[in-house]
C-alpha cells in the first residue's frame, strides 16, 4: 500500500496507523499517549495531522493507513493544536526540566523541542511537586504526570498486577495505587512497569536518582542473570558502574517488561562484598582460589565421597538462575557421570 | 448489616447484567446506603472483592461519580443545583440563604450532623428550578419561604411532600397524549388511550418493515446530534452472531434540557413500548435504560412499569433493565455511557469502531434518546406520512422543548419541529424582562443575541443555518439583567467539573478557561487573559476525544464574540497597569 507522508512517497502494510508507518519510515509525529506495547489510547491528542480529503483533524496514532492517503504533518493547523497541548501540559504540571531524571529522554520535552516552545504561554497558579516517595525502587511526581495512561495500561493489561488505575476525574484526575494509598503501602511489587513506560518523569527509578543524565551513561544488552527466562536488559552505565537498568524494548522473551530483581537487583554488581573468585575454606576460614584449583578440589572430593560411600552419597541440587539447558546438564551429569538420582532444583520449594 | 447479607444482594444485582462488572455503580450505592450515605475505605474493598475487580479500579469509579461520598455527610444532604438555568432564577440566593441559616459554608456539615450543604451541576430539573435536593428527593420551584418550612420540616425529622405543579403544553398531543390524565404512569390508563396497539401492529410486520418505516419517517435524534434513526438502525450487521443491545438514553444531562423526564415520569409506558417497538425492529432481546443518578425515583417509576408490561405479557421476548448513572454529564456521551454501563468511569472512547459495529461487551449496540423511542409507537401506529406531516422538510415529527431562565411559565412544551422561536416562548409565558440572549439547543450551542431570534425556527436545519444548533432544545433564555461573562464563567465552571479528564485540550483547557473567566469577573483581567480566552476556544476545537470539548468552547467562544464589549469592558479596568501583569503570551 502507498501512502504520502509529509510529501515523502511510502509503502506501508495495511492495517498499520499513520503513526507507526512514519515511525517505520523515520519520520517524526510527536505522541504522547501512544506505545508500541500499550496501542492507542487517543488521550494526549498531541499526534494529530491532516489528511487530504478529510475534513478535520485526526489522532495519527488510532488513524488507519489507507491505499493513496496523503498526509499532512506540519500545517499550521497542526502545528498550532499540537502546541496548544503541550503549552496546557507544561502550564498545569510542575516541568522544571533542569534536576528531572527524565531531562534528555523526555517524550514531552522532545516534543516541546519540537515545536520550539522556550516556556509554556499559559502563567496560572503555580504548581507544587507533588512527590510519593513511599516506595523502595519507585519514586513517583504527580505533577509531572500527563494523565496518559501509559504506566495504568501496563500495570493491568501486560503485568497485571492491578495496582494503577485512575481516580477523581477533570484536571483533578490522578494516577492512584489501589485506593490512593501511597505506592510503597499498595500492592505494588515493583516490577517497574510503569516506570518503562512512563513518557515523562512522573514515574522514575528510584535508585538511578542524582546518579548520572542520560547522556552520561551508555547502554550495554545483556540477559539478566536472576533466572531461565533469559529477560533482555539494558545495563545503563556511567562510569564504569550500572546505575540503572531497562528492559530492552521489541525483543523477546520479555519485550521490555521486567520483575523486581531485574530491574532493581543489581546492587550486587557494585558491591564490595560480591565473590569475584572461588574461595576455599581450610581450617575454618575461606580463602581465594583459582578456578582451576578450586574445580580440581571438587572432582577430587566428588570422586572420594563415591569411591568410599557410593554415589547415593551425593546430591545435586542447581539453581534457577541458570537456563533450563544447563539445568539439564546439572542432572545429566548426577545421573550419567556421577550415577546418582539425588537431583533437586529451588524452585521446587 | 452484616458482610453475607450485602454480598447476596450484591450477586442479586450481579444477575441483571450480562457481565458482573457492570453491577458496579449498583453495587456502590447498595453499600453507600447501609453506611449513613457514605462509602467507606472497608466499602470499597468489599465492592471490589466481591465483583472480583481491582480495588483501584472500584476506588477509581466511586471517584469519578459524583454521587458516592468518600466523606462522611449530614442525615439531610443538600444539594443544591446552581447550574445556568437554575442560577438565573435565584439559586445562588438560596445558597447564600442556607448558608446564613443554617451557619455552615457550602461543602460543610452542621455540628449536630443533621445537614451537609452542596452545591452540584445541573440536576435535569431547569424548569423547576430553584432545585434543592434532599437526600435522594427533589424539592423544585423552591423560594426563600419554601426553604424555610423545609428545613423547619427536616428539623422535626419528616421529608416534607414535593411540589409537583410542572408547567407544561402541547400542540401536538402525541408524546404529552397522556400527559393530563389521571394515574398516567399506569398500563390501565395507558391501554385505554390505544397504548401497546403500535406493539402488536408491529410484531405482525417483519422487523425489516418496521425498521423501513421509520426511516422513511425521518426521525432524525433527539439527544442531541440529530442524526438518522432508522439510518443508524440500518448500520448494525445482518449476518452476525453477537448480540444485539439496545440503550435508551435517559441521561439527560445537558443543562436547560429536562424532557425526558417529563416522558419518563408521566407516561413510562410509551417509552417502553417504543424500546420494545425499536428491539423488534432491530433484533435485540435486552434493552437497557441508562437514567442519569439523580432520578432515583422516576427509576422506580420505569420499574414498575416494566413489571406491569412484563406481567401483562407486553414483552415477553425482551429484558429491559433500569440502571442508574452516577453523577456525570459525560455520561450522557453514547460511548462514555457504555464504557459506565460496563462498569467503569466514564471515559469516552476512541471512534471508530462505532457502536453499532462494537457496542456494550464488544457488541452491537445502538443507542437512542427517550425522547427519539418514544416517538415510534405512533410512527409505527399511524404510518411515515402522518409522522412527515408534523414538522418542516427533513425535520419532521414533534419536538419537546424545554423553556428556562427568564420567562413566566418555565416548563416543557410539545410543538412540531421548527415551531418559531417566538412562539415557543410565548407558549412559555413569555419573556420575563427584555430579551438579552438566548440558547436554543442545551448549554453546548452558541448563544444568539436578541436581534437574531427574530425568525429563528427551531429545527435542525434552520438553527445550523442561524449559526446555531437545536440540539437538545433546552432552551435557555436571559433578560438584560444578565451580565454575559458571568455567564461565560458558570458555563466554564460546568464543563471543568464535568470534563472527564481524558484527553488533554478539554481537561487542562477547562481548567484555563476557569482561569481566564475567572481573573476577568473578579476585575483582575486583562487584554491578553482575553486573547488567551479566544486562543484557547479556537485551537480546543475539533481536536478533542469526544465532542464534550466542542461543547465546552462554543457556547463560551460565541459568547466571548457576541458580547465582547462586556468583556472588554471588564479587561479595560486593567489597561492601565503595565505589562509585567500579562499571564499570558501567545505568540509563537
Ligand atoms: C457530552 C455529551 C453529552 C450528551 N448527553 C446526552 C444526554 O444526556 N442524553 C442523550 O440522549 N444524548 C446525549 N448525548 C448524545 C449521545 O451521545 C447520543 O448521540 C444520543 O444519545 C443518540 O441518540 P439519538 O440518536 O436518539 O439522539 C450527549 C453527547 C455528548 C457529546
Ligand atoms: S517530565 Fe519531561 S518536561 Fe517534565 S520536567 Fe521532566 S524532563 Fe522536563
Ligand atoms: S511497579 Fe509494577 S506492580 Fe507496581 S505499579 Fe508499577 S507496574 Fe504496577
Ligand atoms: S505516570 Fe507517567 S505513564 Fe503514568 S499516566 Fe502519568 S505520565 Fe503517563
Ligand atoms: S473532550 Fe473532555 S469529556 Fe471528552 S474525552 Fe476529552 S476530556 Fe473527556
Ligand atoms: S499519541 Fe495519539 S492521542 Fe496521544
Amino acid at each position: 500500500m502507498n501512502i504520502t507522508i509529509k510529501d515523502r512517497e511510502l509503502e506501508v502494510k495495511e492495517g498499520q496507523t499513520v503513526l507507526q508507518a512514519a515511525r517505520e519510515n523515520g519520520i517524526y509525529i510527536p505522541s504522547l499517549c501512544y506505545h508500541d506495547r500499550t496501542g492507542p489510547a487517543g488521550k494526549c491528542r498531541v499526534c494529530v495531522v491532516e489528511v487530504e480529503g478529510m475534513a478535520g483533524l485526526h489522532t495519527s496514532c488510532s488513524l488507519e493507513v489507507s491505499e493513496g492517503m496523503k498526509v499532512i504533518t506540519d500545517s499550521e493547523k497542526v502545528l498550532e493544536a499540537q502546541k496548544l497541548v503541550v503549552n496546557l501540559l507544561l502550564s498545569t504540571g510542575k516541568h522544571d526540566c533542569l534536576s528531572c531524571e527524565q531531562n534528555g529522554i523526555c517524550e514531552l520535552q522532545d516534543v516541546a523541542y519540537y515545536l520550539g516552545i522556550e516556556t509554556p504561554a499559559f502563567h496560572m497558579a503555580d504548581v507544587k511537586p507533588e512527590i510519593d516517595d513511599s516506595s523502595e525502587f519507585v519514586y513517583l511526581d504527580h505533577s509531572k504526570c500527563i494523565l496518559c495512561g501509559r504506566c495504568i495500561a501496563g500495570c493491568n493489561g501486560t503485568v497485571v498486577n492491578e495496582v494503577l488505575d485512575f481516580g477523581y476525574r477533570g484536571h483533578e484526575a490522578k494516577v492512584i495505587c489501589d485506593n490512593d494509598v501511597p505506592m510503597g503501602h499498595s500492592s505494588c511489587v515493583q516490577c517497574g512497569e510503569c516506570v518503562q513506560l512512563c513518557p515523562t518523569g512522573a514515574i522514575i527509578d528510584k535508585l538511578r536518582r542524582g546518579k548520572g543524565r542520560p547522556w552520561e551513561t551508555h547502554k550495554v544488552q545483556t540477559t539478566c542473570g536472576y533466572c531461565g527466562v533469559g529477560c533482555q536488559i539494558d545495563l545503563h552505565i556511567k562510569d564504569n558502574e550500572v546505575i540503572d537498568i531497562t528492559g530492552k524494548e521489541g525483543v523477546g522473551p520479555n519485550f521490555g517488561s521486567l520483575c523486581v530483581k531485574g530491574r532493581y537487583g543489581y546492587h550486587f554488581l557494585n558491591d564490595p562484598a560480591r565473590l569475584k573468585t572461588p574461595l576455599i575454606r581450610t581450617n575454618g576460614s575461606f580463602r581465594e582460589a583459582s578456578w582451576d584449583e578450586a574445580l580440581d578440589l571438587v572432582a577430587k572430593n566428588l570422586n572420594r565421597i563415591k569411591q568410599e560411600s557410593g554415589p547415593d552419597a551425593i546430591g545435586v541440587f542447581s539453581s534457577a538462575r541458570i537456563t533450563n539447558e544447563e539445568n539439564y546438564l546439572m542432572q545429566k551429569f548426577a545421573r550419567a557421570t556421577i550415577g546418582t538420582n539425588n537431583v533437586d532444583h529451588c524452585a521446587r520449594l | 448489616m452484616k458482610l453475607e447479607e450485602k454480598r447476596s444482594m450484591i450477586e442479586k444485582i450481579v444477575k441483571r447484567y450480562p457481565e458482573k462488572e457492570s453491577a458496579i455503580l449498583p453495587a456502590l450505592y447498595f453499600v453507600q446506603s447501609q453506611d449513613n450515605n457514605m462509602l467507606s475505605e472497608q466499602d470499597v474493598k468489599d465492592v471490589a472483592q466481591m465483583l472480583g475487580v481491582s480495588e483501584s479500579k472500584t476506588f477509581g469509579v466511586a471517584t469519578y461519580y459524583t454521587m458516592f461520598n468518600e466523606k462522611p455527610v449530614g442525615k439531610y444532604h443538600l444539594q443544591v443545583d446552581t447550574n445556568i438555568p437554575a442560577t438565573l432564577v435565584g439559586a445562588e440566593e438560596i445558597v447564600a440563604y442556607l448558608e446564613k441559616k443554617l451557619d455552615i459554608k457550602v461543602g460543610e456539615t452542621t455540628p449536630e450532623g443533621l445537614f451537609t450543604l452542596s452545591t452540584v451541576e445541573g440536576l435535569g430539573s431547569g424548569g423547576t428550578s430553584p432545585t434543592v435536593q434532599v437526600n435522594a428527593t427533589y424539592y423544585e420551584r423552591m423560594t426563600i419561604e419554601k426553604v424555610d418550612k423545609l428545613i423547619a420540616s427536616l428539623k422535626s425529622g419528616e421529608m416534607p411532600p414535593k411540589d409537583v405543579n410542572y408547567n407544561y403544553g402541547t400542540e401536538c398531543g402525541i408524546l404529552f397524549k397522556n400527559r393530563d390524565k389521571v394515574d398516567s404512569t399506569s398500563i390501565k390508563t395507558y391501554k385505554s388511550n390505544g397504548g401497546y396497539a403500535a406493539l402488536k401492529k408491529a410484531r405482525d410486520m417483519k422487523p425489516e418493515a418496521v425498521l423501513a418505516e421509520v426511516k422513511d419517517a425521518g426521525l432524525r435524534g433527539r439527544g442531541g446530534a440529530g442524526f438518522p434513526t432508522g439510518l443508524k438502525w440500518s448500520f448494525l450487521s445482518k449476518e452476525d452472531a453477537r448480540p444485539i443491545y439496545l440503550i435508551c438514553n435517559a441521561d439527560e444531562g445537558e443543562p436547560g434540557t429536562f424532557k425526558d423526564r417529563e416522558v419518563m415520569e408521566h407516561d413510562p409506558h410509551l417509552l417502553i413500548e417504543g424500546i420494545a417497538i425499536s428491539a423488534y425492529a432491530i433484533g435485540s432481546e435486552k434493552a437497557f435504560i441508562y437514567i442519569r443518578g439523580e432520578f432515583a425515583w422516576i427509576a422506580n417509576i420505569l420499574e414498575t412499569a416494566i413489571e406491569e408490561a412484563v406481567a401483562d405479557h407486553q414483552i415477553a421476548d425482551l429484558d429491559i433493565v433500569v440502571h442508574r448513572g452516577a453523577g456525570s454529564y459525560i455520561c450522557g456521551e453514547e460511548t462514555a455511557l457504555i464504557e459506565s454501563l460496563e462498569g467503569k468511569r466514564g471515559y469516552p472512547r476512541l471512534k471508530p469502531p462505532f457502536p453499532a459495529n462494537v457496542g456494550l461487551y464488544g457488541c452491537p449496540t445502538i443507542v437512542n434518546n427517550v425522547e427519539t423511542l418514544a416517538c415510534v409507537p405512533f410512527i409505527i401506529e399511524n404510518g411515515a406520512t402522518e409522522f412527515k406531516k408534523i414538522g418542516t422538510e427533513n425535520n419532521y415529527g414533534p419536538r419537546l422543548f424545554s423553556v428556562s431562565g427568564h420567562v413566566n411559565k418555565p416548563g416543557v412544551y410539545e410543538y412540531p419541529m421548527g415551531t418559531p422561536l417566538k412562539n415557543i416562548l410565548s407558549a412559555a409565558g413569555g419573556v420575563n424582562g427584555n430579551l438579552k440572549a438566548v440558547i436554543v439547543g442545551g448549554l453546548s450551542n452558541p448563544v444568539m443575541r436578541a436581534s437574531e431570534i427574530e425568525d429563528l425556527r427551531l429545527d435542525f436545519d434552520s438553527c445550523i443555518n442561524a449559526g446555531t444548533m437545536l440540539g437538545s432544545a433546552g432552551i435557555i433564555v436571559m433578560n438584560d439583567a444578565v451580565s454575559i461573562p458571568k455567564i461565560a464563567l458558570r458555563t466554564a465552571k460546568f464543563y471543568a467539573n464535568e470534563s472527564c479528564g481524558e484527553c488533554v485540550p478539554c481537561r487542562e483547557g477547562t481548567y484555563s478557561m476557569v482561569y481566564y473567566l475567572d481573573k476577568l469577573v473578579s476585575g483582575n483581567g486583562t487584554k491578553e487573559d482575553l486573547n488567551a480566552l479566544s486562543y484557547l476556544c479556537k485551537n480546543i476545537r475539533g481536536l478533542t476525544l469526544c465532542p464534550g470539548g466542542d461543547a465546552a468552547v462554543m457556547p463560551i467562544e460565541a459568547m466571548l464574540n457576541k458580547f465582547q464589549k462586556e468583556f472588554e469592558a471588564l479587561a479595560n479596568h486593567k489597561l492601565s497597569q503595565n505589562k509585567e501583569g500579562a499571564s499570558y503570551e501567545y505568540h509563537d
